[in-house]
């Protein structure tokens, strides 16, 4: 256990990227940060399905990026700054990983914010 | 001997960088933004100093996690723009300064702080997107930096206390570089902000206007603090206010907050402090404490 961290557990819908999560989520977290360079993004832009093989991703892994499934992958181990690549290939922002990680849609996510527009 | 004029702690949102590059300075979402900046940029064009110095942390980009830098020292000429999923951002590549960065290395590894060196690898936003905010290119870069990586990814992270002696060990590498060079120290990150969980999205607007007035006043009080606190209090990546004790550690007390922005438009509060030294004394007195 980690001094620094005593007490972390108790804050509620937080996930801590640690050794643990790096090491369960190291193949998946490899394919996403593979996406900045681009003969991968272009293959997998192409055909997904191929990019996802050469990555040797498991079925779970593989409908969670499929699917984008925001929430899930970062209850995985998925480090948000891999899914960021992810989100830039996809063209998705961040506010609206945000909201998924929240269970929300970009539009009620937004509403909670200050200035909406600044993104 | 190289001189350390002042400090800079400021947010580094890849958004800050995008604003800038869609020419956004008039558009009222992102104006006081740009409006927060201007102070910074005018104090820099004023000093015109030859080398900014980074503690920044990389985001998965540069470095992945089959061999994750706690902390790491670029020692490169130059740095590619790195590519972060949709292609560099278009500005030139950054500018190293090598024979200071080695003498950085021999100091710190001397003053047993072993640190990490890399070169001839890309740097994402953690660095240029603040850096075009206060010292745009025109078309090149007013000058040189060094970039420091420090881990605040993959738990375990270095403590709060840690990355304040590895300021004041950079410190002393730079007072004891033999030519004149005036270098101001730049900590990026923070402030508050989750960007996980159903937390997702949580801010502490009192905690960040605590932070901004300690980092200055009684920056001893941060380093004491743990990383579950800094989490509790400002989120998860709130936690990369550990580079700006970098960067504080780095300058003597003496140093003074002559300027601050705070911004919360989205997830991320975005702030910039601007820390002024007095113009004498006798700085190497103060690098030992």
């Amino acid at each position: 256990m980690n001094p620094q961290l005593k007490g972390v557990e108790k804050i509620e819908g937080t996930h801590i990227f640690n050794l643990e999560a790096s090491a369960k989520a190291l193949r998946l977290n490899r394919f996403l940060h593979g996406l900045t360079i681009p003969h991968n993004r272009t293959l997998f832009k192409a055909n997904p399905e191929a990019a996802l093989d050469k990555a040797d991703l498991s079925a779970q892994e593989r409908r969670m990026v499929r699917e984008l499934d925001w929430a899930a992958l970062i209850r995985y181990g998925a480090s948000f700054f891999c899914l960021e690549k992810l989100g830039r290939v996809k063209g998705v922002s961040n506010p609206e990983m945000v909201a998924g990680f929240r269970g929300e849609s970009l539009e009620e996510f937004l509403k909670t914010r200050n200035v909406p527009g600044a993104r | 001997m190289a001189r350390i004029i002042g400090g800079i702690g400021t947010s580094h949102v890849p958004t800050i960088g995008a604003a800038y590059d869609r020419k956004k300075q008039s558009d009222p979402d992102w104006a006081p933004l740009f409006k927060g900046y201007e102070p910074v940029k005018a104090w820099l064009d004023g000093k015109k100093p030859d080398v900014l110095v980074f503690f920044y942390n990389d985001h998965a980009t540069t470095f992945f996690f089959d061999h994750y830098p706690t902390f790491a020292l670029g020692v490169s000429a130059e740095y590619p723009i790195a590519d972060e999923g949709s292609g560099p951002r278009p500005v030139p590549p950054l500018k190293g300064h090598p024979a200071l960065a080695r003498h950085m290395a021999d100091s710190l590894v001397n003053d047993e702080f072993d640190i990490s060196v890399w070169q001839d690898l890309p740097i994402d936003h953690g660095v240029h997107s603040p850096l075009t905010m206060f010292w745009p290119p025109s078309p090149g870069w007013p000058g040189k930096i060094v970039p420091i990586e420090i881990n605040v990814l993959q738990h375990p992270i270095p403590t709060p206390a840690r990355c304040w002696k590895l300021g004041r060990a950079v410190r002393r590498a730079l007072l004891s570089y033999p030519e004149d060079l005036k270098v101001v120290i730049v900590g990026t990150g923070g402030l508050s902000h989750q960007m996980n969980g159903e937390r997702a999205g949580f801010n502490n607007e009192k905690w960040d206007m605590k932070f901004l007035d300690l980092i200055a006043r009684d920056p001893k009080k941060l380093t004491a603090m743990r990383h579950a606190d800094y989490i509790r209090l400002g989120g998860t990546e709130g936690a990369e206010e550990i580079m700006w004790l970098a960067m504080r550690g780095a300058l003597s007390p003496r140093a003074r907050k002559i300027h601050q922005n705070y911004y919360l438009p989205m997830t991320t509060a975005m702030a910039v402090a601007l820390f002024e030294e007095p113009a004498t004394g006798s700085e190497s007195k103060d690098a030992r404490s």
